[in-house]
């Protein structure tokens, strides 16, 4: 399992005790439907659900031969109210690895086919969530997946909106006191309504970006996160997921955060940081917003891979030379067949479309 | 297909929920279990792949219930200071036979779980012993460590998550 596919398991089970934990208090008719709306999200919440419950059960059995009384119990915890603060989790080293059940693997593979649910619940989304920011404190917990070719806005409850780009998941999960986005693969772009309160965590690879009233985008690749800062200031750092992730997280001091703005990039690639931020056209970089790519003397093996993020056949350079052909220009995501246009217009490329390939070759 | 089961299930739960809770009711005396005992009954008929292959869903339904009931009941044994040999469910645990030795896996799960239970922090560990062997409602734990409600259910759910990733490493 990856870091990643291990991080969002985590986050779910979060998300599935805080459903578990409202539901014995009792659920209002909208939280009920917000929490049906979770489950049919994915197979995985049912699964992770049903694994708290079991565990409340021998929970349960933990104390059926216990002697200690309610008045012993609320003793023994006043008293170490002197003590100094605990970690939570004391023996809980984070890099531990999660281990995945062949269940919950079976589950995962499930819920990539649970497209149409998700369809189903953005709609819900919507149309229904605006009001749920000022519930109690059960957290407003979700998750959106775009298929290969495909991108989805959303407008999040606090008013933020999130573009997804091609084959991306994100996971969400907001708070009384924060808003958690797990990019778990692919590029999403965030333009982010800043409350000062409640911070807007965003964990992409090995990397944490923390808004501070912005628009900016997160693009996961394997091992490296690239964050871009379209509008405003964002600051960026190692995420405190891979660090113990305790109970305030969001309060520690940003001491190893670097501060981005408008027009920088950095890139981290296995956890390696880079001295500075590079200057770029975030424009360009968020192009994909208006389904537009845009390249200015880019190599045609950069342009070949970009264009695969989204069509519905891989390109293919045949010839190594033309790798390094330098392309310049706009194009439409889905619009293979501009690109093809495009191409053929070039001297000396020819371009054979076939069932499943578009080759690219010297004449 | 699954639009069809989700449907069916909600219809099911439209129709027999407040009849589902007083039947767990009856077998757990307590609402707040008994509520989340119902909810997780939901989730698990949620599961099943194909609900019109279900010959009698109802029957189905109250059989998942029931045996969610035992099963709770044999773990809050604590709870019970006196036995009515009227309550259905005692009547169920008389007719069952004791185990033998199945139960191992079972105790060493549970002594595992005790020694989870106490890496958590001194007030997060009394919210689960107050909760889940003594069935303090969120209000009372709340008063008792002087907290609010909203931290019992933080310290709570905490520690379920907890318990869960620590107790997924045995396999």
């Amino acid at each position: 399992m990856s870091p990643n596919e291990e991080r969002l398991r985590i986050l779910i089970a979060e998300q599935a005790a805080e459903w578990f934990v409202s539901n014995r208090a009792g659920l209002s008719a909208r939280e009920r439907e917000a929490f049906t709306a979770w489950l049919k999200a994915s197979p995985v919440h049912v699964e992770e659900y049903l694994g708290l419950a079991s565990i409340a059960r021998d929970l349960r059995e933990v104390g059926a031969d216990s002697e200690s009384s309610v008045d012993s119990i609320v003793a023994r915890a006043r008293a170490a109210e002197v003590e100094p603060i605990q970690p939570l989790w004391p023996r809980a080293p984070e890099t531990e690895p999660y281990p995945f059940s062949a269940r919950w693997r079976a589950a995962a593979a499930t819920a990539a086919a649970c497209v149409g649910l998700c369809l189903g619940l953005l709609a819900w989304w919507n149309f229904r969530l605006a009001p749920l920011g000022p519930a109690p404190d059960t957290a407003a917990a979700l998750h959106f997946e775009t298929r290969h070719g495909e991108q989805q806005t959303h407008r999040l409850p606090d008013g933020s909106i999130l573009h997804l780009n091609t084959d991306t998941a994100v996971a969400i999960s907001y708070s009384k006191s924060e808003r958690i986005l797990m990019l778990a693969s692919g590029e999403a772009d965030f333009e982010v309504t800043h409350e000062p309160e409640r911070p807007f965590r965003v964990f992409a690879g090995s990397a944490e970006v923390i808004d501070i009233g912005t628009q900016f985008d997160v693009r996961l690749e394997h091992d490296l996160t690239v964050v871009t800062v379209v509008a405003g200031r964002v600051a960026v750092g190692p995420s405190s997921m891979l660090r113990e992730r305790g109970r305030n997280a969001g309060q520690e001091p940003l001491t190893r955060f670097v501060e981005l703005h408008a027009d920088q990039q950095i890139s981290v690639a296995q956890g390696v940081w880079p001295a500075a931020p590079i200057a770029v056209d975030a424009h360009r970089t968020t192009s994909w917003l208006r389904r537009q790519i845009m390249f200015d003397h880019e190599p045609l093996s950069l342009v070949a891979t970009e264009f695969n993020r989204y069509a519905s056949k891989p390109i293919e350079i045949t010839t190594p030379a033309l790798r390094d052909l330098q392309i310049s220009g706009v194009f439409t995501t889905d619009d293979t067949d501009g690109f093809i246009a495009f191409l053929r217009s070039l001297a000396g490329v020819h371009v054979e479309v076939t069932a499943t390939r578009i080759r690219v070759s010297r004449d | 297909m699954t639009e069809i089961k989700k449907s069916l299930v909600e219809r099911l739960f439209a129709e027999h929920g407040g009849a589902l809770q007083a039947f767990l009711y009856r077998r757990v005396h307590r609402h707040p279990d008994a509520a989340e005992l119902a909810q997780e009954v939901y989730v698990r008929m949620l599961r099943v792949p194909n609900m019109t292959t279900v010959r009698n869903p109802e029957a189905y339904l109250y059989a998942v219930a029931s045996n969610l009931a035992k099963e709770h009941a044999r773990r809050a044994r604590h709870y019970s200071n006196v036995t009515d040999i009227d309550d259905p469910l005692v009547q169920d645990q008389l007719a069952e036979l004791p185990a033998f030795g199945g139960d191992l896996d079972r105790e060493q799960r549970v002594k595992r779980l005790r020694e989870v239970l106490r890496q958590l922090s001194p007030k997060c560990q009394a919210a689960v012993e107050l909760q889940y062997w003594h069935g303090l409602s969120y209000e009372e734990i709340a008063q008792r460590l002087g907290i609010s409600t909203n931290m019992v259910k933080k310290y709570l759910s905490q520690a379920l998550v907890h318990c869960r990733r620590r107790m997924a490493r045995l396999g």
